[in-house]
């Protein structure tokens, strides 16, 4: 790990407020690992629960990956998130993010969208899942581009991430501030 | 979220606007009439909008979506149907200005608005269930099942509202209802089947049931104005067309549907009539611009009361206008983009007059290039008409009342089999419904050639076979309709109404003995039949078998209080009686 790393590492120990559902501070880039990627969720946006099914699948394919379930909305009450997660069987871990400071890291804006962080902690790829959705009143009959698992694939694989954003379709987490 | 698109919305209305739009003077009496009947507990929205807090949390989304017009979902231009679904260029302004601003709730809000709960017309006078629910996976295309409901009344019911409930309204988009009177549902599947269109065996002299039963998510039930109920009959089955979206778990989905009579028979015919030309559906691939058209010439007046377009996923502008005999051109419906997710039965406020040599005008475009996004195919390819999701579809069924005040479907019916046969010469039904509707309006001569050609095209078809003979028994050809009913007895035995029309062919012929036995199959296959019993009672008396016609007689009479030839022959029989 080069010095610049921990330097990064270090500061977002003390910058990332996130908790885990009990409310305790619980920091997502505390463990090493290949690689990291963070969707970022809501309760009440049906677009979300759609991509349950591609996200088990994805977790599924990337055992080595750690998976986070991101809920921006501060709002939003334990129970419920605990309800979505179980009934739509999300993948990975749970994570808080009242304050949006894993929102601004990540540069995502949308529920839901996803980020991936490599080993180091850079960000390598942020933006939508798949191109399922065209707009949100449109969605192809099956995805034709699989950005996420490009995206994924390529950090494991050392490669520059061939788009590293893309606009996410769904619910706007700026109304969640 | 698209931020550019954003600013050209908001930057613009900012300008001209005096005071600053909040939540409780402007946004709240939008949302609570547009969204709110979708977007609250138990309803079709996948979150609710009753409240600022629940606004507040969709403020932008609300902006982008209303400001492409997704939301709230309404398809055709133009302002001439009732529960019209669209907002105003200015309140969407107002929406944008207000998210923009931070989506301030201003003074205290009005209160959210009260809905009624539970059956929205009250109790039903009778209520289906589905016999079994279907299963949805959690991930995959788009479900269509048919689910069939027998409905189980005693006698015949004149049925003057329905309410549908999908079972899940987050989960289904929308469901179509149609009767299916010959039971021909049941043959594609016990408790349901698959398929985006059903179809269905129609009786000979069944025209279409003239009304559209439809659920839509929001919708308020529709109750059919004074006269246009509709006959549901012992032993009707009611089949349930959904299409149902994945949410991303399994579910399970159950409906329900709530029927509403009246005392009051039907005295108003609509009909529902179809203009379409699936034939011409063969779209090449990467064609961008297809257009399919229908035109059909009205052969009297009538009142034009709702329109159903229906189309696949290579839909894009869907038209239909009017050419009035005067040369007046009417824009009946136009939805420039087409979205098979939000299609609906849109009724006009007023009903449009179009008086007789109207020409009515169906012009579909659809868009089979790579470019359209619902493409079912990848890369595209050649698509041409069928049931399945990934084929098309050329449909525009309108709801018109013939204006003249009798029932004159069946006029209607023959211009338009007419029609039909010239978009499809080869059509089998169009020339045996047709030649069965000439028979029916008293021109045997006609029906009989019809039926000929019929007969031709299929001639191991026991329908076709039957009619044709029945034609000629009216023409006096006696000897040649005993060979067609015998003909459709010899492909199937147990058709029940050949074996009637031979019968009575044969008491022509003086062939008594036969045709008694006939009639005795036939009153034990349909004890409940009035005109089997007095037609039986009928033959009898004609052998002076007096008695066993009085009970044949009384029997008819039992059944069917208001047929009046059976009393007349029951008189005739108790007086040779001597009673």
């Amino acid at each position: 790990m080069n010095p610049l790393a921990v330097l990064v590492l270090a500061a977002s120990v003390a910058v990332t407020a996130t908790l885990d559902l009990a409310g305790n501070a619980r920091d997502p880039f505390a463990s090493p690992t290949r690689a990291r990627v963070f969707v970022f969720i809501r309760t009440d946006c049906p677009i979300t629960n759609r991509y349950a099914p591609e996200l088990q699948r994805l977790a599924g394919a990337f055992p080595n990956v750690e998976f986070w379930m991101v809920y921006p909305d501060r709002t939003e009450n334990s129970d419920a998130i605990r309800r979505q997660m179980m009934d739509f069987s999300f993948p990975g871990q749970i994570l808080r993010d009242p304050r949006h400071d894993l929102v601004k890291r990540a540069h995502v804006t949308t529920a839901p969208e996803a980020a991936v962080f490599d080993s180091e902690n850079h960000l390598m790829y942020h933006g939508r899942i798949d191109d399922l959705w065209v707009n949100p009143g449109i969605s192809r009959p099956v995805a034709r581009v699989h950005d996420l698992e490009d995206a994924i694939s390529a950090v494991l694989g050392g490669r520059p991430v061939r788009l590293a954003e893309t606009h996410a379709i769904g619910c706007t987490l700026a109304d969640v501030q | 979220m698209s931020s550019r698109f954003l600013f050209a919305l908001v930057l613009a209305p900012a300008v001209w606007s005096q005071t600053p739009v909040t939540y409780s003077q402007d946004i709240a009496p939008i949302v609570y009439q547009y969204c709110a009947p979708c977007h609250r507990p138990g309803e079709a929205g996948p979150f609710p909008l009753l409240s600022y807090e629940d606004v507040k949390k969709h403020a932008r989304q609300i902006a982008d979506l209303t400001g492409r017009r997704v939301m709230p979902p309404w398809l055709p231009e133009g302002h001439e149907f009732s529960s019209e679904l669209r907002l105003t260029d200015d309140q969407i302004h107002r929406i944008a200005e207000w998210a923009a601003a931070g989506a301030p709730e201003g003074s205290t809000p009005p209160p959210a608005p009260k809905f009624t709960e539970g059956w929205q017309l009250g109790p039903p006078d009778l209520i289906l269930e589905a016999k079994t629910a279907h299963a949805l996976p959690a991930s995959g295309a788009d479900v269509y099942w048919n689910f069939i409901f027998t409905a189980n009344v005693k006698t015949t019911k004149w049925v003057r509202a329905i309410e549908i409930r999908p079972g899940d309204k987050r989960l289904v988009h929308h469901a179509n209802l149609y009767v299916d009177r010959a039971h021909s549902a049941r043959a594609q599947g016990a408790d349901g089947f698959p398929g985006m269109d059903p179809v269905f065996e129609r009786s000979i002299f069944e025209p279409d049931d003239g009304h559209f039963l439809y659920w839509k998510p929001g919708m308020i039930p529709y109750s059919e104005p004074a006269g246009f109920s509709w006959r549901l009959d012992p032993g009707n089955d009611l089949v349930l067309n959904a299409h149902m979206q994945l949410s991303g778990k399994p579910e399970q989905v159950r409906p329900s549907i709530g029927l509403y009579f009246t005392d009051q028979p039907q005295t108003k015919f609509p009909m529902l009539l179809q203009l379409e030309h699936d034939g011409s559906l063969d779209i090449p691939a990467e064609a961008r611009d297809f257009v399919v058209s229908d035109d059909f010439k009205l052969p009297m007046d009538v009142a034009l009361l709702a329109i159903y377009p229906h189309a696949h996923d290579l839909g894009r502008v869907l038209e239909a206008s009017a050419t009035l005999p005067s040369g007046e051109k009417k824009s009946l419906i136009r939805i420039p983009d087409w979205n098979r997710n939000w299609e609906s039965v849109y009724r006009y406020r007023e009903g449009i007059t179009l008086p007789k040599d109207t020409v009515i005008s169906m012009r579909f475009h659809y868009d089979n290039s790579s470019s359209n996004p619902r493409n079912p195919n990848n890369p595209p390819k050649r698509v041409r008409a069928g049931n399945r999701v990934a084929d098309e579809m050329s449909h525009l069924w309108l709801q018109v009342l013939p204006l003249g005040g009798r029932d004159r479907r069946m006029e209607l019916e023959e211009a338009w089999l007419r029609h039909q046969l010239t978009k499809y010469p080869s059509d089998f039904d169009a020339h045996l419904h047709l030649g069965a509707i000439r028979l029916a309006r008293l021109d045997p001569s006609e029906a009989a050639t019809e039926l000929q050609v019929a007969v031709k095209m299929k001639p191991q078809n026991p329908e076709a076979r039957n009619e044709l003979g029945s034609a000629m028994l009216a023409q006096g050809r006696t000897a040649e309709a005993i060979a067609q009913f015998r003909m459709a007895l010899k492909i199937r035995p147990d058709y029940h109404n050949a074996q009637y029309n031979l019968a009575r062919a044969l008491i022509k012929t003086g062939k008594t003995d036969e045709a008694i036995e006939l009639f005795r199959g036939l009153v034990t296959a349909y004890p409940n039949d009035a005109e089997v019993r007095n037609g039986f009672g009928e033959l009898l008396y004609g052998q002076g078998k007096y008695a066993e016609a009085l009970e044949q007689f009384d029997k008819a009479i039992a059944l069917d209080a208001s047929n009046a030839v059976a009393k007349k022959n029951r008189d005739r029989a108790a007086k040779a009686l001597g009673h």
